[in-house]
């Protein structure tokens, strides 16, 4: 595969149901395309498609990043009558540039890679599972353990530990401590801490725990069906 | 090997939907029987993740009538068993939570509404309330909770099982796919903890000793023989659920008072209601709002005195009149002038709210009132 550069970024967000996936998909989308890298960003949410990028996508595409997701009216029985990706979807990874996939929740969710043409042998693929410790689901060390096992092939977590308009720094770097934990345990690096941009400014380049913190472009409260 | 999660209140952050299968687990449920319908399928997904850790039960049927006859099914093996469905499955649910109203059964349903008629859309509306209110071949012996937030889906799911366990009518937390889907921060907390007595089921079959010699046989009716005798049981149902109605009732009000305009609303909406008559206010409006909080029963004597009180009521709602309907026939007799703002199966902003509001004062705007001064 000629076409693939050597420092070529291939991720995929994964994860627990409302994660927070989409927004660290398409902030990571935005940072890579603010630094002159061609991105194309893959809306993969085919498990419960309520909350994805496709409203924003416009928004996406103006700053940048190409973007591959049907628009909300294209489509069929959203949510109930099954979902399809768009056919440009499967074969995202072989496009020139950076590929970010955002990958719908859960073991389903992750499982959407094996619609991917080349997923299994792309040497660049990164699988990254989101984790917001607020959430009940994956708020302690052994939970975190269990629910990133249960997810198959994943490389890195990354702590997106919030709660909402209500997110402080103190939140953030508690989750920080819990997640980083769970990644020692489970032998896997902490990739990011991501947080809203004025709560990143106020932690730094790096979390409590050494973790380089990302900002998030907040535009997923815009995208609601 | 009952997992303690809920060990201390908490602040989280969730979905409507698994406010819902939490709040269940809170209120010490036994089992989930349901049938999977956007925008409710979370509410299923979350409880059977729960299950497993706190030994609990869930059924999923061939479809909501039999969901709605196997949550009958449940309470009267002294289980306390909840379903919880959207749009045509609220339809299909009606012939069962009429057999709870007819045999005073404590069932408790949630709703997450989507659009109608029909299958129409599996995102959101407000028009299931005359169903869920009124619904069935019967007089709508039934309590519904209508939720404006999470916090409120955490607090009313809880008190929807103490309250059916309590009075013994079919109890409805009404939600909508907007709450269902959306997500914010909530506490969750034990209700013991909060000095809230959690009470327990009974079963009404299966009973210990031998009928008729140890105990009076049970003897649960869903059809009866003559006119007569079901008129003696409806009017006593029903006499039963008016004496009630006053102590379960529960409204939202501010600023009725010295208000031009009082602004209704129910659900989702009244957060954009609320919004919108703060704004106003602000702005030196003479506005309040109203927001019954139980659409069934209503508060009567609240409404019976807001419209005898203020100048206009605006019904807000994304229904065509079904919120305006109840609301209209508590109000008869009333001196208000009720309009109405109605958005069938789509949201209502608070901009939106405020604007139809200024369209209905004008009027009166145009007579300067002194009190106005102090709003600058």
């Amino acid at each position: 595969m000629s076409i693939i550069n050597k420092d070529r970024i291939v991720e995929a967000y994964i994860g627990e149901y409302a994660a927070g996936k989409s927004e660290a998909a398409l902030s990571r989308a935005l940072e890579l395309a603010a630094l002159g890298r061609k991105v194309t960003l893959v809306d993969l949410d085919i498990v419960e498609p309520c909350y994805t990028l496709r409203p924003v996508q416009k928004e996406l595409m103006a700053r940048g990043v190409d973007v591959i997701a049907w628009e909300t009216k294209e489509t069929l029985g959203l949510g109930e009558a099954g979902a399809t990706i768009k056919p440009e979807a499967r074969w995202a990874l072989r496009r020139p540039g950076d590929v970010i996939l955002d990958i719908g929740y859960g073991v389903a969710g992750s499982k959407t890679l094996k619609l991917l043409e080349g997923a299994d042998e792309d040497p660049f693929l990164s699988v990254i599972c989101v984790v917001n410790t607020s959430r009940p689901m994956t708020s302690g060390m052994e939970q975190i353990v269990e629910h990133v096992r249960e997810m198959g092939k994943v490389d890195g977590l990354i702590n997106n530990t919030h709660l909402g308009g209500e997110t402080t720094v103190e939140v953030v770097q508690e989750g920080a401590g819990i997640i980083t934990r769970a990644a020692k345990n489970l032998g896997l690096p902490v990739v990011a801490t991501t947080a809203p941009a004025f709560i990143a400014g106020q932690i730094g380049s790096v979390d409590c725990l050494g973790n380089p913190v990302r900002p998030l472009a907040g535009m997923m409260s815009k995208a609601f069906w | 090997m009952s997992e303690k999660i809920m060990q201390e209140e908490k602040r989280v952050f969730m979905t409507g939907n698994e406010v819902v299968a939490w709040a269940a687990i809170a209120a010490k449920a036994d089992i989930m029987y349901g049938y999977p319908i956007t925008p409710q399928n979370e509410i299923m997904h979350y409880w059977t993740r729960l299950v497993p850790k706190y030994n609990k039960a869930f059924l999923q049927t061939e479809d909501e009538l039999s969901a709605g006859f196997t949550t009958v099914g449940g309470v009267m093996a002294g289980r306390k068993a909840f379903t919880a469905t959207a749009g045509p499955g609220n339809t299909l649910m009606q012939e069962p939570m009429s057999m709870a109203e007819m045999m005073r059964l404590p069932t408790v349903v949630v709703i997450q509404q989507r659009g109608g008629p029909s299958t129409a859309t599996v995102i959101y509306s407000q028009q299931e309330v005359t169903l869920t209110t009124l619904g069935g071949n019967g007089e709508g012996m039934r309590i519904v909770y209508s939720t404006a937030n999470h916090q409120e889906l955490y607090d009313y799911t809880i008190k929807a099982f103490n309250t059916a366990w309590k009075y013994r009518f079919p109890t409805f937390v009404l939600g909508d796919g907007y709450q269902a889907k959306m997500r914010e921060p909530l506490t969750i907390y034990r209700p013991e903890d909060r000095g809230m007595q959690i009470i327990e089921p009974q079963a009404y079959v299966g009973l210990a000793g031998v009928p008729g010699r140890d105990r009076p046989p049970a003897h649960h009716r869903n059809t009866y023989n003559l006119e007569e005798e079901l008129y003696e049981k409806v009017s006593h149902d029903m006499a039963e659920f008016e004496r009630i109605a006053p102590e379960v009732a529960e409204f939202q009000a501010e600023n009725t008072d010295d208000a031009d305009l009082v602004v209704v609303g129910h659900g989702v909406v009244f957060r954009a209601v609320r919004e919108a008559v703060n704004n106003l206010r602000e702005q030196g409006h003479q506005v309040g709002y109203f927001r019954p909080v139980t659409l069934r029963p209503l508060p009567v004597q609240q409404i019976k005195e807001l419209s005898a009180g203020v100048g206009k009521i605006l019904v807000v709602e994304s229904a065509y009149g079904q919120l305006a309907r109840l609301f209209k026939e508590v109000a008869y007799g009333g001196t208000a002038e009720i309009t109405h703002f109605f958005r069938p199966g789509i949201g209502i902003t608070a901009t939106e709210v405020a604007d139809r509001v200024k369209g209905l004062l004008e009027p009166v705007l145009r007579q300067p009132r002194l009190r106005k001064a102090s709003f600058g």
